[in-house]
């Protein structure tokens, strides 16, 4: 598979999903069924690398890159993690211009109000998920 | 609000990206503690902050170092942000993947990257309170319990985040403005 090829793909997972993880569905569509450059077994490693490192958990695409395509995919893999992000600077210009307008305001306050109720259950299903995880190793 | 150098910005972003487990919504807690602590932020900013990170596409955490960095030092700040608190881990995982599956399928290890995520899920429920705290002892008090509460009612029954958090902006635009708001 060539750099471009892996760099569109990976990016078109990063870009279309909004969390870190959400990309997942994609890369697997793409990279194991589609293009066969990775495995099921692979792209779990990668996934449980993702979780297990300091830094954002959607890193994982970093590790998928490699396995697919060594140092250069860890390479492509990290610049389609990133490009995302760049789309922030033109959105926070454009509601900073209209920040000052109640109803954009309004707007904002719920969707912080409403992001931070998302994290709630996102929260406890990580403690949960530790706490199982700290039950297993001290139960063997 | 203080402005801080490029480098006294990067280091401080260095450090807070990169010592979490589980997630960005736990490094942003921290950033968000020690940029408001310096008078280098504040709650209202980092409110829009995170509500402009939540809408761009990808990672959120970087979105919210993107946005942060572009803030106080624009494209250079925007730059630096992004490439600290990305390119640590980036290292780390690729130098994982070359050796480990074996290295994380060891209990010991295994307790202490559990013991780190409750760590980071505590940071996680922090930040959500932090978010709402401003909202649940303002003037507000009701409209903000009742769109958390219908936002916790979407996301439970299956709707994506993308869509809650559109159809919140939309409601919350279309719901009369907050008490002296121009």
């Amino acid at each position: 598979m060539s750099l471009w090829l892996l760099y569109g793909l990976l990016l078109k997972a990063t870009v279309t999903s909004f969390s870190g993880m959400g990309s997942l569905p994609q890369i697997r569509q793409d990279l194991v069924v589609t293009h066969a450059a990775l495995s099921d077994e692979q792209l779990s490693h990668a996934v449980l690398l993702g979780r297990s490192v300091p830094g954002p958990v959607g890193v994982y695409v970093v590790s998928a890159g490699y396995l697919a395509a060594g140092w250069p995919g860890a390479v492509v893999g990290w610049v389609a993690l990133v490009t995302p992000a760049l789309a922030a600077i033109p959105l926070l210009a454009l509601v900073g211009r209209w920040h000052h307008l109640p109803r954009v305001r309004s707007g904002v306050d719920a969707v912080v109000i409403a992001g931070a109720a998302m994290l709630v259950p996102a929260g406890l299903q990580l403690a949960r998920d530790a706490l199982l995880q700290l039950g297993a190793v001290i139960g063997r | 609000m203080e402005r801080p150098s490029l480098s006294a910005m990067g280091w401080q972003l260095a450090k807070d990206a990169n010592r979490t487990l589980g997630g960005g919504m736990a490094s942003i807690e921290l950033m968000r503690r020690s940029f408001e602590r310096r008078g280098w932020l504040d709650e209202p900013r980092h409110a829009l902050l995170v509500a402009v990170s939540r809408f761009t596409p990808g990672t959120n955490v970087l979105a919210y170092c993107a946005a942060l960095g572009w803030l106080v030092h624009r494209a250079a700040g925007a730059a630096v942000a992004i490439g600290v608190a990305s390119i640590p881990g980036a290292v780390i995982v690729t130098a994982f993947s070359a050796v480990v599956a074996q290295l994380v399928a060891r209990p010991m290890v295994r307790a202490g990257f559990a013991a780190a995520t409750l760590v980071a899920a505590a940071l996680i429920l922090s930040s959500a309170w932090a978010l709402v705290r401003p909202h649940v002892f303002g003037s507000r008090r009701v409209w903000a319990l009742a769109f958390a509460m219908a936002a916790a009612a979407l996301f439970a029954s299956g709707i994506t985040p993308i869509r809650v958090l559109l159809l919140s902006a939309l409601f919350g635009a279309l719901s009369p403005p907050r008490e002296g708001a121009s």
